[in-house]
C-alpha cells in the first residue's frame, strides 16, 4: 500500500513558501540558488523545472522555496508538492552533498557562526527562553532553527533581524544571508504572544 | 553612498505586525530602529537597531527619542497600531519631523473625545454619552433610548463592546464590562478604564475603509463590505471582502464621510481605518483610527503588479519617509481575510483540517496564531483570533465563499477544564 505523505504549505511572504512535510527530506540542510546548483539532486531539480523557481533550502522535513513573478502560492504550491510527493516516492536520495569547494569555505563560515552562536547569541536568546540551532551554512548563506521562547514569538523577527543578523554581518561580514527555517506555527511557548486587533 | 534614512517603527511587542514591517523596510534599504515596550535581549549589542522606549508615556518616550536621535539622527516615526499612535505623533513632534498634530492623535485615540468633535463637527456619529464605570447603571436604565451599544473607551477588537436592548440588558453588559475592565491588563489605563460609552445602536450593514491621509486628502486604499451580520449582542469581527460591492455613488459616500472625519479630529497625514455603517439614513461613523488595519489583515492588501508589487506595510513606510509610492492602486482582484472566530472557551490543543481549508480553490493561506495550550477567550471577553484565512478570487462573492469553505474545513480541538 502506497504510504501517505502529508505537505503543508506555509507562505512565509508573497515570494518565500515552507513545505513541511511527514517524512524526513534530509539530515541537516542544502540550499540550492540555481537550476545549475540543484542539478544531482532530485528533489531540487524538480523544483528548479517549476516556473519561477530561484531558490530551494531543504532542511530535515521543510522546504523552503523562493520564487519570483505574480504566480500565487495556491498554484505554485500544488506544483511542489506534487514534485515532493513524486520525489519521495522515487525512494532515491533525494539531495546530493554540497560540491567540496564551496563546502571547504563554508565549513570555515561555519565555524566561526558557530562560535558566535554559543557566545553571544544563544546566551542573549536564552534570557527569554529561546534558543537557535545553526543548522548549516551553504554559499554563506546561514541557516537557522529558533526554539523555546523565540518560536513563534511575535516579535521572533525582530530578534532574528535587528539582533542575530546584524551581529552575524559585524562578526562574520562574508555571510551572504540568514534563512529563518522554523515552523513558527508549532511553538508552544513562545515570549510573546500577539493579541491586539 | 551612505546609509540610507533612518526610521523609528514603533513595534508594541504583542503586535501581530512585527514580521510584516521589519521585511518591509527591509526592502526599503533603511536604516531600521525597532523601537518597543520591552527590551529585546539585543538591545545593549545593537543600540542602533534596538530601543527600549517608554510606551505609556508619550512625553517620556518623546524624551527618550530625542536623546536616541542625538547619537542616531532619525528621518522618520512610523507607529504600527493604536497604541503608538500618540507616541509616533509625539515623537515626530519632539524631533521636528512630518506627522500628526499630537493633539489630533489624542482625539483619533481616545473613543469620547473623538466623538464629541466628531459631532461638533456636524459628521454623522451615533448619539453617546459618557458615563462613570463605578455609577449603579440602574440610576438611569430606564431612560436609555434602546437598542444602545454599550463600549469600553480603551480597548480593541470589539473586546466589551455590548449591544443592550433594554434596561435588563444593559445592566448585565455593565456588569461584564466592569469585570473586562478590571483585569490586571486593562486597569493600568487610568481615567479610560473607569469611564465608558453608551451609544446609540445604528442598523445596517458595516464596512471598514483603508486608507492613506496625504497633505490633508484621502487617498482610498481599499474599501471593505462585512458581509457577516454585526447586530450583536456582541460584535466580533470576521470576514472583510474587498471591493466592495456597493455601487460607486456609495461608495463614494462613505469615503466622503471618513475624509471628513479625519479632518474634522485634525489629521493630515498616515494611514486611517474607519468603520463605518450605511442605512437609510446615509453613511454613519463609527470608529476611526489613525493607524492601518488590525492584525494579520494586512497581508490581504498588495499594491501595485509584477516585479514592483509591494505590501501594504511597504506602502506605508514610503509614505511615511517621504518616499516615492510607485502606485496607490490596489493589485487586481478581489481579496478576502476572516479572522477566524473563536470556536470556544477553554485551552487550545489542536487545529485541524488546516491542509484541507488550504487546498479550498481561491485560498491563499491559512495562518493559525493561537498555539497549543493558549486559552482561547469568546467575545465580549476576549480580543485575540486564534488564526486568519486569505482568499483572492476574480469576485467579492467567489472570496466570500472560499473563505467560508476554509472555515468550514477548521476543526478546533478546546478543552474546558483547566488540566
Amino acid at each position: 500500500m502506497d504510504r501517505e505523505i502529508r505537505i503543508t504549505a506555509e507562505p512565509v511572504d508573497g515570494a518565500r513558501c515552507r513545505f513541511l512535510t511527514s517524512e524526513p527530506l534530509l539530515d541537516g540542510a542544502r540550499r540550492f540558488a540555481s537550476a545549475e546548483a540543484a542539478v544531482g539532486s532530485p528533489l531540487a531539480e524538480a523544483l528548479f523545472a517549476i516556473e519561477g523557481i530561484s531558490e530551494v533550502l531543504v532542511s530535515g522535513g521543510t522546504v523552503t522555496v523562493t520564487k519570483t513573478g505574480n504566480t500565487p502560492w495556491q498554484v505554485t504550491g500544488k506544483e511542489v508538492g506534487a514534485a515532493i510527493r513524486r520525489a519521495l516516492a522515487s525512494g532515491a536520495a533525494l539531495v546530493a552533498p554540497a560540491t567540496a569547494g564551496t563546502a571547504a569555505e563554508d565549513e570555515a563560515l561555519y565555524t566561526r557562526v558557530a562560535d558566535l552562536f554559543e557566545a553571544e547569541i544563544n546566551p542573549a536568546v536564552a534570557r527569554h527562553g529561546g534558543f537557535v540551532e545553526l543548522l548549516d551554512v551553504q554559499d554563506g548563506v546561514v541557516m537557522l532553527r529558533m526554539g523555546g521562547g523565540c518560536q513563534g514569538c511575535g516579535m521572533a523577527d525582530v530578534t532574528l533581524r535587528q539582533g542575530i543578523e546584524r551581529a552575524l554581518r559585524q562578526q562574520v561580514p562574508e555571510i551572504a544571508g540568514v534563512v529563518d527555517v522554523t515552523d513558527h506555527s508549532a511553538g508552544s511557548n513562545p515570549y510573546v504572544t500577539a493579541s491586539k486587533k | 553612498m551612505g546609509p540610507g534614512p533612518r526610521l523609528l517603527l514603533l513595534l508594541p511587542s504583542t503586535t501581530y505586525r512585527a514580521a510584516a514591517f521589519v521585511e518591509a523596510a527591509r526592502r526599503l534599504d533603511v536604516e531600521l530602529t525597532v523601537v518597543s515596550d520591552h527590551r529585546s535581549v539585543f538591545a545593549t549589542r545593537e543600540p542602533a537597531s534596538l530601543a527600549t522606549f517608554d510606551f505609556s508615556n508619550p512625553d517620556r518616550a518623546a524624551e527618550q527619542a530625542a536623546a536616541f536621535a542625538a547619537r542616531h539622527p532619525v528621518a522618520a516615526v512610523a507607529g504600527v497600531d493604536d497604541d503608538t499612535v500618540v507616541l509616533a505623533a509625539a515623537i515626530a513632534r519632539a524631533l521636528g519631523l512630518r506627522h500628526n498634530p499630537v493633539e489630533a492623535a489624542r482625539a483619533a485615540r481616545s473613543k469620547h473625545r473623538q466623538r464629541v468633535l466628531l459631532r461638533d463637527a456636524g459628521c454623522p456619529v451615533p448619539a453617546f454619552r459618557l458615563h462613570r464605570l463605578d455609577q449603579d447603571p440602574r440610576a438611569f436604565a430606564a431612560n436609555v433610548p434602546y437598542p444602545v451599544v454599550v463600549k469600553p473607551l480603551c480597548l480593541a477588537a470589539s473586546r466589551g463592546v455590548i449591544r443592550a436592548d433594554g434596561p435588563a440588558d444593559l445592566v448585565a453588559a455593565h456588569a461584564i464590562l466592569r469585570e473586562i475592565l478590571a483585569a490586571p491588563d486593562v486597569a493600568t489605563q487610568g481615567e479610560d478604564a473607569r469611564h465608558y460609552l453608551i451609544e446609540q445602536y445604528v442598523p445596517g450593514p458595516e464596512f471598514a475603509l483603508e486608507g492613506v491621509l496625504d497633505g490633508g486628502r484621502l487617498r482610498v486604499l481599499a474599501l471593505f463590505d462585512k458581509p457577516d451580520p454585526l447586530d450583536g449582542p456582541y460584535f466580533e469581527e470576521t470576514i472583510y471582502v474587498t471591493p466592495s460591492r456597493l455601487d460607486g455613488a456609495a461608495q463614494r459616500e462613505l469615503a466622503e464621510c471618513a475624509e471628513r472625519a479625519a479632518l474634522a479630529l485634525g489629521l493630515v497625514t498616515g494611514p486611517v481605518h474607519v468603520e463605518l455603517r450605511r442605512n437609510a439614513g446615509g453613511p454613519w461613523l463609527i470608529e476611526l483610527g489613525a493607524r492601518s488595519i488590525g492584525g494579520r489583515c494586512g497581508a490581504v492588501l498588495r499594491f501595485g503588479a509584477g516585479a514592483a508589487e509591494m505590501s501594504l506595510e511597504e506602502l506605508l513606510l514610503r509614505h511615511a519617509l517621504g518616499l516615492p509610492v510607485p502606485t496607490w492602486e490596489r493589485a487586481s482582484g478581489a481579496a478576502g481575510v476572516m479572522m477566524i472566530p473563536v470556536p470556544a472557551a477553554g485551552v487550545l490543543r489542536a487545529v485541524k483540517g488546516v491542509d484541507a481549508a488550504r487546498a479550498v480553490p481561491g485560498v491563499d493561506d491559512v495562518v493559525v496564531t493561537a498555539h497549543p495550550g493558549q486559552t482561547l477567550v469568546p467575545p465580549p471577553r476576549g480580543a485575540q483570533y486564534p488564526g486568519f484565512i486569505f482568499a483572492r478570487g476574480a469576485s467579492p462573492a467567489g472570496v466570500e465563499s472560499a473563505l467560508r469553505a476554509a472555515h468550514r474545513c477548521l476543526t478546533f480541538d478546546v478543552s474546558s477544564g483547566g488540566d
